[in-house]
């Protein structure tokens, strides 16, 4: 997984320039592959970095940015041998605090992480959240996340990961059709409060991505996991393929950002107050289930089977309702 | 190395003026007046007009400033004591004490391989530059991780277009503006609130604040906000310290105080997944019971199960279900069925 390059923009790059600075005093002689590989950025990046830093400076008492008030580097080091060694520094020596906002999305996103089972016991979150609140320069804004405890099978799960054994468990699809399953557990994806399980399952011969709230009777086996080097394993959870169902729903504007992971296309059209969109379903079932879901914001237009599947769903679920209904005053 | 490397027909980057700023405001005790700044600082010198008026470059100033307090840096200005209120006097500087993170702000590389994840989870949502920028200055500390957490993905999605500029609004403290739809109403009617908290419960996104016109402290679904936030200039005074964690306090009160009675259907896609959050559950008699905190959402919720689950009680879920399941029946009726009405 490389994760998709962004070109940076200038704040970012400052907050590199502050960051690189500490680093390199600290380390005193350092390869550019080192320092791009922890900071996680292409070599030549490091490179036009420390071009930049070493004829930067302070203007010094008289304006002039004369050598004293620079950075200096061996440059013969940086040249011949592609490393780093500051020679001379200013102003400089510490890696700067966090904003306010910085410190508030780590702390959220470790509130998120409180769900895991693994971080059930959680001082050890707390004391890190204390140090990210320690090292912004302001107190960081009201943000915070309570995450249902996401499944505790999600355990089991990991042990089989970690310890590369086969997993085996009863497994509800969203066609209501249930199995045993035995599968090569890969990685735990989730999103929002949904946990799920992609594993190459031996059952489909094939990368799945199982509902961890769908599985049951889960046993970690002592059968080792193949080898799955060179699999190519889906970076999201819902892909789209040649045998799936297109279908063309009418959105209130308010909830197409709830559609966005169904979308085939980005094409819209205004018909009435609402937006015609096209979504790519796996099948009717999960679009009955959506649709359902989203009561009075989302209409199927066509094909008709699928309009049909949708509205004998809700029938079928008020009829629940009309056969032990008390008459109504 | 000297300055002649700085040749001042080249057009400097702006991340190497911005670097070159914050040096020289790091370097100085007493600050700097802003002609000084432009005078001599790199990225401004080059095009600083000894006799004129230097307009542009003052704005370019003021950007570049407001840009270095968004990353958390304290820029400082200082009045002159024997001018006050002279803006030509005002002195600019970069406290160093305040601007290094402190010494006892250090990461074990468990500590580092978690922080990674959590800034994981913001993947595509505009917390992730937040997240990223936090990493890199603390990856300027030198601590290597330990192995990446291998296993996980994480991400929470931002659905609720009101949360970028609410979160602004919030970092700011500044007044938001906004029309909200309040259950039970017809139309929307416009508030005005002093954003305290955004908090995330049970998957829905809320936000607490003081309402201006209501003078009272009232919490608001981000999902029923209609329309734009506006962001007014109006500031207030800090929130009260960990009124976050109170409001999800309070939140969670409310959900154990609601409890719902739910039939499932024996092997269905609800008795499985509702089956997991049930705080009791008779299995032979297929009933199992869940708190929940608002009825409107759970009720969206349980009519994506459609024939798989029916609510015993509470009444009001009870018609809140039914009604929903009306609505999408009726939307989906036969054509002919549409001209009868």
């Amino acid at each position: 997984m490389t994760p998709r390059r962004q070109a940076l923009r200038a704040p970012d790059k400052l907050v590199f320039l502050l960051s690189l600075v500490p680093y390199l005093i600290e380390q005193q002689v350092i390869g550019v592959d080192e320092a791009a590989a922890h900071f996680g950025v292409p070599e030549e990046q490091i490179r036009e970095a420390v071009r930049l830093i070493a004829m930067s400076g302070l203007p010094g008492d008289t304006g002039t940015y004369q050598s004293n008030d620079l950075f200096d580097i061996d440059w013969d080091a940086f040249e011949d041998g592609d490393e780093i060694v500051i020679v001379h520094h200013v102003a400089i020596d510490e890696a700067p605090r966090l904003a306010a906002r910085e410190a508030a999305a780590l702390i959220a996103g470790l509130q998120y992480l409180a769900a895991l089972p693994e971080n059930a016991d959680s001082t050890a979150l707390a004391s890190l959240m204390e140090k990210l609140r320690a090292g912004a320069s302001a107190t960081p804004s009201g943000l915070a996340i309570a995450e249902p405890a996401a499944d505790a099978s999600l355990t089991s799960i990991r042990a089989a990961i970690t310890g590369g054994r086969q997993l085996e468990f009863d497994y509800l699809n969203a066609l209501g059709e249930g199995g045993r399953r035995r599968a090569d557990p890969l990685r735990i994806l989730s999103q929002d409060a949904d946990w799920y399980l992609q594993a190459f399952c031996h059952t489909r011969d094939d990368v799945r991505n199982f509902r961890v709230d769908r599985m049951s009777a889960l046993v970690v086996t002592d059968e080792p996991v193949a080898d799955h080097t060179g699999l190519e394993v889906p970076e999201t959870l819902f892909q789209g393929s040649s045998s799936d169902l297109d279908v063309v729903v009418d959105v209130a504007a308010e909830a197409l950002p709830l559609l966005a992971d169904y979308l085939a296309d980005s094409s819209t059209a205004q018909i009435g107050d609402r937006l015609r969109v096209t979504l790519r379903l796996a099948h009717v079932h999960g679009l009955k289930r959506l649709v359902a879901g989203l009561p009075g914001l989302v209409t199927v237009v066509a094909p008709a089977e699928a309009r049909t599947a949708v509205a004998d769903w809700a029938s079928a679920g008020l009829r629940g309702y009309e056969e032990t209904s008390v008459p109504e005053g | 190395m000297t300055g002649s490397r700085a040749k001042p027909d080249l057009k400097i980057p702006v991340e190497d003026r911005l670097f070159s700023l914050v040096l020289a405001l790091l370097a100085t005790e007493t600050g700097l007046l802003k002609a000084e700044i432009l005078s001599t600082v790199r990225g401004y010198a080059e095009r600083y007009e000894k006799h004129g008026t230097n307009a542009n470059l003052e704005r370019q100033f003021e950007r570049d400033k407001d840009e270095i307090r968004e990353l958390g840096i304290p820029l400082e200005t200082v009045e002159s004591p024997d001018r006050p209120g002279d803006n030509q006097a005002l002195r600019y500087r970069i406290p160093k004490g305040q601007y290094d993170l402190p010494d006892e702000v250090r990461f074990t590389p468990d500590e580092l391989a978690l922080l990674a994840l959590a800034g994981e989870v913001w993947r595509g949502a505009s917390l992730s530059e937040d997240s990223r920028r936090a990493l890199t200055k603390i990856r300027g500390l030198g601590i290597e991780p330990r192995e990446p957490v291998i296993g996980y993905a994480p991400r929470l999605r931002v659905r609720d277009a009101a949360f970028e500029p609410l979160r602004v609004a919030l970092d700011r403290r500044q007044q938001v503006r906004f029309q909200y739809l309040k259950p039970g109403e017809l139309a929307p009617r416009r508030r005005r609130v002093e954003p305290y908290a955004v908090v995330l419960h049970e998957g829905r996104w809320h936000l607490h604040g003081l309402d201006v016109d209501a003078e009272g402290l009232r919490t608001f679904l981000l999902s029923r906000i209609v329309g734009q936030v506006e962001i007014s200039s109006q500031t207030f005074d800090a929130a009260p310290e960990g009124i976050q964690d109170r409001i999800l306090a309070e939140l969670d009160e409310l959900r154990l105080s609601n409890a719902a009675d739910l039939a499932v259907t024996a092997g269905s896609d609800a008795e499985v997944r509702l089956g997991k959050r049930a705080v009791r559950g008779d299995e032979d008699a297929g009933v199992i019971r869940l708190h929940f905190t608002d009825v409107a959402a759970f009720a969206d919720e349980l009519a994506a199960f459609g024939p798989e689950v029916r609510v015993l009680a509470p009444e009001s879920l009870r018609t809140a279900v039914r009604d929903r399941l009306r609505i999408v029946a009726e939307a989906h009726a036969a054509a002919e069925s549409e001209e009868i009405r």
